[in-house]
């Protein structure tokens, strides 16, 4: 058995990008989880959990960059004789953190769509989750079925945030929707990443640009209890501070 | 006139306390538009949670939010603007 791992075709730079990716999604999920322990509302966790996905997801593609040269072109119908009578663990490897890279994306995807739309009837998401499978299987073959899937998940996601932020109009309800207008532009460009290699990395530098921009939500978050709670919070300990001394 | 949920009624009974001093229990019910009955679990909560303080002044009892209340303030509204922003 022997491990040969590259760089992959881009000297590590879509990996390196890939570990940011990671990160912001942690810290969304993180920040969800914080409010679901708080408030106890199922949302928050669906959400966290789509976030935590997310993040895995981007985990076994890094796997799968790393791989990349041990890429086994499926032509047979039969997929799992084809890879697993493969002698190269290698090859075995990249096929499997590919297929999951896949499965953790789309159902994170996925959970936020449900989310979203409020579809909480058992039958809606069963349909949702088999059709997820069947676009996951058929991507072991072509590939770009994955990333139309994907299109049409964001399409929706993208209309649902651009009405959220008709309806509130704040600074960062327009920073979520850029970001997922963003991440589905990404995967328009995806879906011809074999054409040209550079079209790859402008679907990756995308990506990245879409997930700094939910960064950036949860930092201008962080600045808001610098600049409005600070205050309000100093002015009012200090009263109560007053009051315990005068007893 | 949309409906509030429990954490939008603890925000506001939270702050009627931080822009007063220490209030009354009538003045609470009215402020945070609750009747006598409704107000009750909330005020529980709060207390146990040491969100408030009850204190009594010439023989009355008045409510009073802590620096914990305080900070609660402040994390609903960084988990407001979070909900808002992602539309959940």
């Amino acid at each position: 058995m022997s491990f040969t791992l590259s760089l992959g075709r881009f000297y590590g730079i879509d990996s390196l990008i890939e570990v940011l990716i990671i990160l912001v999604a942690i810290v969304i999920s993180l920040y969800s989880h914080k409010i679901y322990k708080i408030i106890k509302e199922q949302n928050y966790k669906y959400f966290s959990w789509a976030f935590l996905f997310i993040a895995v997801s981007f985990t076994f593609k890094i796997l799968s960059n790393l791989t990349i040269y041990q890429r086994i072109r499926i032509e047979r119908i039969n997929f799992v004789y084809t890879v697993f009578s493969q002698p190269n663990y290698m090859q075995i490897l990249n096929f499997i953190s590919f297929i999951l890279y896949n499965i953790f994306y789309l159902l994170g995807f996925l959970i936020l769509f449900l989310i979203l739309t409020k579809t909480d009837k058992k039958e809606k998401i069963f349909l949702y989750m088999y059709l997820s499978i069947i676009a996951i299987l058929f991507s072991i073959y072509f590939n770009f079925i994955f990333h139309l899937t994907l299109i049409l998940i964001l399409v929706f996601l993208t209309m649902h945030f651009y009405e959220n932020y008709k309806n509130h109009r704040t600074t960062n309800s327009i920073l979520v929707y850029i970001a997922f207008l963003l991440m589905l532009i990404s995967h328009i460009f995806m879906v011809f990443s074999d054409v040209h290699s550079l079209i790859y990395m402008i679907s990756e530098g995308l990506m990245l640009i879409g997930f700094l921009f939910l960064l950036t939500n949860q930092i201008k978050l962080k600045k808001f209890t610098y600049n409005y709670g600070k205050k309000k919070q100093a002015r009012s300990n200090k009263r109560y501070l007053r009051n315990t001394a005068k007893k | 006139m949309v409906k509030r949920n429990r954490l939008e009624v603890i925000r506001d009974i939270l702050e009627i306390l931080q822009k007063n001093r220490q209030v009354k229990i009538t003045h609470l019910i009215y402020k945070a538009n609750l009747s006598n009955n409704s107000i009750k679990p909330y005020m529980e909560y709060l207390l146990k949670n040491g969100f408030m303080q009850e204190v009594s002044d010439r023989d009355k009892k008045f409510f009073k939010i802590t620096p914990k209340g305080n900070e609660f303030l402040i994390e609903f509204s960084k988990m407001k603007i979070f909900s808002e922003s992602f539309g959940l």
